[in-house]
């Protein structure tokens, strides 16, 4: 599965609070009730937190789950 | 642990020859579950309801829920459950979807139909009665989901109108429960019942091959069937296919058709396998080789298409009680091959916390109602020329592996917009921050596929006289709406003693006991 790729502008900008790191794009896994998908994500290189830009979880990601409601 | 035949809690049933309510129990051996009841009057039945796979015990199968009462009960309590439906106040399930037979008549004359076919034909509902019958069920049930059924309801002369009216009265969904030979039989029938705003049919399909036809239905139906789907998909109407169930007839076709129903993906939004039950007129009690449980059902989906989907898939339901069904559902990928899509929730866990009925039916009514309806912005019409229908073969062999046309439509990356803060993160704004549209990714092509080529799979497991639960009974949200306006429980309505007569339905020129 290839890597997703956002918009460069959600990842600008953004620095880790605890490690005072600026951003920078790492690969991660999201699992979706089963499924994975490659994203690339803004990510602190120190301590490996990651930033879900608000972009992707209103947008695709609100949708999957919409998608994967069951009965 | 449990030991081999602890009763699981008590329930009740009915006499499969009196009818009157008894105590019963649940013995589980292993993993296959048993009702047992004791009639004074005509002994002991005892009929096998369960099959279990590893983990999927009866025991283990469960998704509790809080009851919710009728807004608006028709009947009061009086005799006890089953004999007092209308829905009485002891209820403990919304109408998920209300049943109508507008019509007692049918162009087939099938051996197994809980429906009315063959007996005394009651003349066809108005106009004007099933507006009154919707009407009560809106009152009641407020805006569930409608189908129409018989006997054979495509053969009411006003179909079109009463499917118009329905959903001129606020009814979100309304199906047709119909076994298709006049969709194929007419062209202009399908696009008519489409043209009123029909959203689904529920479409009778026995088999991909033709011999259960001639077993099941009496003749060889397999082509017209096939003719339907194609006619109903061109005309934007969700189909579901439903085959009935039977063993030693039909049994080890599940894969098949499961394959097929993939292959017919988006159009076919759906299959519902009927496990067989027995209504009507029986000398002696169903021998228990001639039932299929539901676990069954999962087993052989599993080992017929050798793992394209799993037992351990499927979930038991949100609205009806948890042993009346199961579902799951995938996205049907180019391939063919299925990528399961349900929650897996700790259904067999038995940690499952109960949720209220009523949000059940609703989370199942919104299911039904998105998913056997036709999906939007997909060009099901386009995909469905690519997939011929030859005459006189079987179907395993006459829907060849096309490649489906799969117009992935072209979309615009949602716009960035960062938040003001976010945990553990600080924002501020970029200097040259840009929004250029990017190509498109992995999840943009799984939601493309995904909102159309999603195929639900379930079965749901009717009651008869031998295999009767109330618990069961109590929770159903599949009610039939009479002209006398009462809403009564699917299977208390078909429900007949073994000498046939019913307990609600007056059919077969036989009084109803109730």
């Amino acid at each position: 599965m290839s890597t997703i790729r956002i918009p460069e502008a959600d990842a600008a900008g953004w620095r880790c609070r605890s490690c005072d790191e600026p951003l920078e794009p790492a690969p991660v896994s999201l699992e979706y009730l089963g499924s994975s998908f490659n994203v690339e994500l803004p990510a602190c290189p120190r301590c490996g937190m990651v930033l879900i830009p608000e972009a992707l979880a209103l947008g695709k990601m609100a949708e999957v789950e919409r998608l994967l409601e069951d009965k | 642990m449990r030991s081999e035949s602890e009763p699981l809690p008590a329930t009740q049933s009915v006499c499969p020859v009196c009818l009157r309510p008894l105590p019963a129990t649940i013995e589980e051996q292993g993993q296959d579950a048993y009702l047992v009841k004791y009639c004074p009057d005509h002994g002991k039945f005892r009929s096998v309801i369960w099959r279990g796979n590893p983990g999927q015990e009866l025991s283990r199968w469960s998704r509790p829920k809080i009851p919710s009462r009728p807004r608006v009960p028709a009947t009061p309590v009086e005799r006890g459950c089953p004999l007092d439906c209308g829905l009485c106040p002891d209820h403990r399930q919304h109408t998920c979807t209300a049943l109508l037979e507008i019509t007692w008549r049918c162009n087939l004359g099938c051996p197994v139909c809980f429906a009315s076919a063959g007996g005394p034909a009651r003349p066809d509902l108005t106009l004007p009665e099933v507006e009154s019958m919707l009407r009560g069920v809106m009152r009641m049930s407020g805006p569930c989901n409608i189908q129409f059924s018989g006997g054979e309801p495509s053969l009411h002369h006003d179909l079109a109108a009463l499917v118009a009216l329905a959903k001129d009265m606020g009814f979100p969904f309304v199906q047709l429960n119909t076994n298709g030979l006049r969709a194929a039989r007419e062209a202009d029938f399908a696009p008519q019942i489409a043209q009123a705003g029909l959203d689904s049919v529920f479409l009778q399909f026995d088999s991909h091959r033709e011999q259960p036809y001639r077993t099941l239905r009496g003749q060889p139906l397999l082509q017209e069937k096939l003719l339907a789907v194609e006619r109903f998909v061109t005309a934007g109407i969700g189909v579901v296919l439903v085959p009935t169930v039977v063993p030693g007839v039909n049994d080890q076709d599940l894969g098949g058709l499961l394959r097929l129903a993939a292959r017919l993906s988006p159009g076919v939004r759906g299959i519902h396998f009927q496990p067989v039950s027995y209504f009507g007129r029986f000398p002696a009690p169903p021998e228990d080789q001639a039932r299929i449980t539901l676990p069954e059902i999962m087993r052989g989906l599993e080992e017929q298409t050798r793992g394209l989907v799993h037992a351990q898939d499927f979930l038991p339901p949100a609205c009806e009680h948890a042993r009346c069904s199961f579902h799951a559902n995938y996205l049907v990928n180019q391939d063919q091959s299925l990528t399961l899509l349900s929650e897996q929730r700790a259904c067999c866990s038995g940690k499952v916390e109960p949720i209220l009925a009523r949000e059940g039916a609703d989370q199942s009514k919104a299911f039904v109602s998105r998913q056997w309806r036709a999906p939007s912005g997909c060009d099901c019409q386009a995909e469905q020329r690519h997939k011929t229908f030859p005459a006189n073969k079987d179907a395993a062999t006459l829907l060849p592996m096309a490649p489906t046309h799969d117009a992935e439509p072209v979309r615009e990356p949602a716009a960035a917009v960062p938040p003001a803060s976010a945990n553990g993160m600080a924002w501020t704004p970029p200097e040259n921050a840009s929004t250029e549209a990017l190509p498109l990714d992995d999840l943009d092509r799984f939601l493309a596929r995904a909102s159309t080529h999603r195929l639900a799979v379930s079965a749901m497991a009717f009651q008869d006289a031998w295999t009767l639960d109330l618990d069961r009974l109590r929770g159903c949200c599949i009610h039939v709406a009479t002209p006398e306006g009462r809403l009564i429980p699917f299977c208390a309505y078909n429900l007949t003693a073994a000498d046939g007569r019913p307990l609600y339905r007056e059919t077969h020129g036989i009084p109803s006991l109730a």
